[in-house]
């Protein structure tokens, strides 16, 4: 993930060139803005940091395809419903096991999955999988998938 | 004609075995046969209970208490001798192998006449010790019998003696007229070892001591044998064949002349003896008449709704709910009755693989019990352990039959289809849902992915082109 945080700026860039015309005319308009600001309010840091979360989002939001934004979504999905039993197998005890790791191990491994599917789909990594479409990455993602679901469905008895 | 004559022949072997529960051959040893006059009342009450008598002396050719390896008779009663040997057919050994081969002994003493050594190294087998020269005379200054024996005080007078614990049936004395006394007469004290085989029936009055009149001077006796209660008057030992000794310190306590007496404490009125009705039931437990302990039957079964109601499975799983009775009737004279466990005591059941996993309390079950059969029942959950049971019970009590009963069982794990299904346990239904929400999560995922067009994928393909 990280790796593929600090590369996302270049494929923007590249990605530019491609997507320019509908990002264009949204980009330009907050990016001015903060550059003024930060000049202004240069010995406030806790500004400084503002800036730079409001960055990101705007970055993300404006340069990450419909599809990633999609797949993160699903992941912060799963993020929260995996926290959530594990809170309750804290809280509550982890009896029945079997149904805890089945449970929980169902979401970890979607995550995980679907993380995968991210990498290989991420336009800046298609010189790592020259061979792989999109389609034929989706293609995996669907049937790793469904084998998960019926070990844990199987295993949750 | 052929069924009546069986069907007598049945009758009479109901009868003849009416009175004991081990048999009714009875060898009678006598110093001289002549002696027997004085036992009379005591020999006609034996045969009466339906006993056959053959009477011996020890040096009777013929006298062998077993026949081609087998016993000759089923009980014995060795009453004193004069002379010092029992001879050749009577040795400890000879003795120990009646014990154990089921056979009942009655042994009875006389401070009147020394013990046969035979009889003192039986004894010792059994952890009863007798006074060192084998002769000894119990004696007490303060409950003698001031009629018969005003200066020699060697006529012991006691109350019937109760119950030897609180937790055990008074069998020797319970329905005895109050003012009823047990005349020892000349009688032989012995000390009895730590062994739990051997209980006591009559023991010395605190006042009671035992001394050789023959070294010591009745002035100063200063090297006592043993005193007071350590003096066991009338003792048995129940071997773990069931099989039953009883020695007794005094011969005469059996003769007919004390039967009747009438005895008198100093300062008291003259009572009867209760020695009759004490000789019998002594005897009576001796050869197997009371106290015996019988188990019909045993069974034990599933007792979940819905099992199969079989008995006596060969194997269970754990956790099983499992119900076990077992039938025990006591034989009491002259009839098989319904046992009851006395008050204090408990009968109990164990569930065991090496040590017991469980020790549970019997009850009676009225509903299977009947006038002749008393049905003990507990019902339990098997424990969570897999391996090879017993259900084991192990009653073993003074003055009645041992007890050890062992069947065994298999106890198997939880068959894989056995478990209790996720969605029943309630614990786990946060679990399920979990699964459903990353199934149902990833099939709309799935859906999104596929209806929503690549933004770049036309501009690309423009690219490619």
């Amino acid at each position: 993930m990280a790796k593929s945080r600090n590369v996302t700026p270049s494929p923007a860039a590249a990605a530019t060139a491609a997507a320019a015309p509908p990002q264009q005319p949204s980009t330009p308009a907050p990016a001015p803005a903060p550059v003024k600001q930060v000049a202004k309010s240069a010995p406030s840091s806790k500004q400084n940091w503002d800036q730079v979360v409001v960055n990101l989002v705007n970055h993300y939001q404006n340069k990450t395809p419909q599809r990633t934004k999609l797949i993160d979504a699903f992941m912060a999905f799963l993020v929260v419903v995996g926290a959530l039993q594990f809170v309750y197998c804290v809280l509550a005890g982890n009896y029945p096991f079997n149904a805890f790791l089945s449970g929980f191990s169902a979401t970890v491994g979607q995550f995980v999955l679907t993380a995968s599917l991210r990498i290989q789909t991420t336009e800046a990594n298609k010189s790592d999988f020259p061979s792989v479409s999109p389609e034929r990455a989706f293609a995996d993602y669907v049937v790793c998938s469904l084998i998960l679901h019926f070990f844990c469905v199987n295993f949750i008895n | 004609m052929r069924s009546l004559v069986s069907f007598v022949l049945l009758l009479l072997v109901a009868v003849v075995s009416a009175i004991s529960t081990t048999g009714n051959r009875l060898l009678v040893v006598l110093d001289d046969v002549a002696e027997k006059e004085g036992y009379s009342k005591f020999l006609g009450d034996l045969e009466s209970r339906g006993l056959t008598l053959s009477i011996e002396t020890p040096k009777s050719e013929s006298l062998s208490l077993f026949h081609l390896g087998e016993r000759a008779y089923d009980h014995v009663i060795l009453f004193p001798t004069k002379a010092k040997g029992l001879g050749p057919s009577l040795t400890a050994n000879i003795l120990l192998q009646f014990l154990g081969a089921n056979g009942n002994i009655l042994l009875t003493l006389s401070s009147g006449s020394a013990t046969p050594s035979a009889l003192v190294s039986l004894l010792a087998e059994l952890d009863i010790q007798l006074p060192a020269d084998r002769t000894g005379l119990v004696v007490d200054h303060f409950n003698y019998d001031s009629a018969s024996a005003p200066d020699t005080h060697d006529v012991l007078l006691l109350p019937p003696p109760g119950p030897l614990r609180s937790d055990i049936k008074d069998i020797f004395s319970a329905g005895a007229p109050a003012d009823q006394l047990i005349a020892f007469p000349h009688g032989v004290g012995a000390a009895l070892g730590a062994g739990e085989l051997l209980s006591p029936i009559l023991r010395a009055p605190r006042t009671a001591y035992s001394y050789n009149p023959k070294e010591q001077s009745e002035a100063v006796v200063d090297d006592l044998f043993a005193a007071g209660e350590q003096l066991s008057l009338v003792s048995t030992f129940q071997a773990r064949n069931s099989a039953r000794f009883t020695l007794v310190g005094a011969a005469e306590l059996f003769q007919d002349k004390w039967f009747d007496a009438e005895v008198k404490k100093t300062g008291g009125k003259a009572v009867k003896t209760f020695n009759q009705e004490f000789a019998k039931r002594v005897s009576g437990w001796t050869f197997q008449e009371i106290g015996v302990l019988r188990v019909n039957w045993i069974e034990h079964h599933l007792n979940e709704v819905g099992a199969s109601n079989e008995s006596n499975p060969k194997i269970y799983r754990i956790k099983n709910d499992v119900t076990y009775t077992i039938s025990l009737s006591e034989w009491s004279w002259t009839a098989w009755n319904a046992f009851s466990v006395p008050k204090n005591d408990a009968l109990q059941l164990e569930f065991s693989m090496l040590s017991p996993f469980h020790r549970l309390p019997l009850r009676l079950n009225a509903k299977q019990s009947t006038a002749e059969q008393a049905a003990y029942t507990s019902s339990f959950k098997l424990p969570d352990q897999h391996g090879i049971f017993n259900f084991k019970v192990n009653y073993k009590r003074p003055f009645l039959t041992n007890i050890e009963e062992k069947n065994t069982v298999s106890v198997r794990h939880m068959a894989h289809d056995e478990w209790p299904r996720s969605f029943v346990i309630s614990g786990a239904w946060p679990w399920i849902a979990g699964i459903g929400a990353t199934v149902t999560g990833w099939l709309a995922f799935c859906a999104l992915w596929m209806y929503s067009a690549p933004v770049g994928g036309k501009k690309e393909s423009k690219k490619t082109q």
